[in-house]
């Protein structure tokens, strides 16, 4: 029944992402994205990695829809006539190299749980972080822990590396962007 | 499982049995999404589009939570609480688009 759920999901996911890249209309697309980042935030989800879908849902659902209509706003959309668009054979060239070598690259990937795997190449550390990070910070996940605890001020700094980017991104639009010409 | 005090909790229904009926509820959740996903790339309008994308976001609250209920992970519960306040978005920012660029697009 799991692998039921994986297939049809897998399936609304790629029919999304063939539509995002193959339709015409830009308006179309960013809809079209959107239902994109739906799927993906259910994949994350279904695999367990709660923190990515909510960052997924944050970014993908609210974010990423106002910077691209924003950005066609102060563009032009030129109207074709046609719904499809045709692919372009080098671009697909490139695209199917990148597929073998990424296929090639999970196909390599260690077992879950390997002891031949690289994060055990220094025991003792992995170790550490798994037996202390709960009783340090107090968060169930260990992954949590290492980047909001231990590595705490290292996210802070990027953080306000984003903030800065934001905030300079609206001083140099500086003005309502949906405004009739 | 809340199981009544000193007596045998009687298992008609199996753990496996209940996470297998809220999985397959959310494959079927998916495959509607599927469907509703051909409205979003056939609707001749942008309205269309925004509508059967909104209805979407609403089915992915719907299969979050079943998913939150399959697996046991009540986190999963929060995620569909952002979805839902942040659904509303897209709608809100392609309306106020389509309004300043005057017409219908």
């Amino acid at each position: 029944m799991v692998s039921a759920f994986g297939i049809a999901l897998f399936g609304f996911v790629l029919a999304t992402a063939l539509a995002t890249a193959l339709l015409r209309d830009i308006l179309a697309v960013i809809v079209v994205f959107a239902a994109y980042s739906l799927g993906m935030a259910l994949f994350y989800a279904f695999l367990l990695a709660p923190d990515v879908a909510m960052t997924e849902a944050a970014i993908g659902a609210g974010v990423t829809t106002l910077l691209l209509l924003l950005t066609i706003a102060t563009t032009v959309r030129d109207d074709v006539g046609i719904a499809i668009e045709r692919p372009n054979l080098p671009a697909l060239v490139v695209f199917g190299g990148l597929l073998v070598v990424m296929i090639g690259t999970v196909t390599q990937f260690p077992a879950l749980g390997s002891r031949n795997a690289p994060v055990w190449s220094n025991p003792e550390v992995t170790q550490y972080y798994l037996e202390h990070s709960y009783k340090d910070t107090k968060v169930h996940n260990a992954v949590t822990a290492v980047l909001a605890g231990y590595r705490g001020f290292d996210t802070f700094g990027e953080a306000v590396v984003v903030f800065a980017a934001g905030i300079s991104t609206l001083a140099v639009l500086g003005r309502e962007v949906f405004t009739r010409e | 499982m809340p199981a009544g005090a000193g007596t045998a909790p009687v298992a008609f229904i199996s753990a496996e049995l209940v996470t297998d009926v809220f999985l397959g509820a959310a494959t079927a959740f998916i495959l509607l999404a599927v469907a509703m996903f051909y409205r979003v790339v056939k609707g001749p309008s942008t309205q269309d589009r925004v509508l059967a994308v909104n209805v979407l976001g609403t089915n992915t609250v719907v299969v979050l939570a079943l998913l939150a209920a399959a697996l046991g992970e009540p986190s999963l519960l929060d995620i569909a609480l952002v979805y839902a306040l942040l659904n509303f978005l897209m709608a809100v920012a392609i309306s106020k688009f389509t309004v300043e660029r005057g017409g219908v697009l």
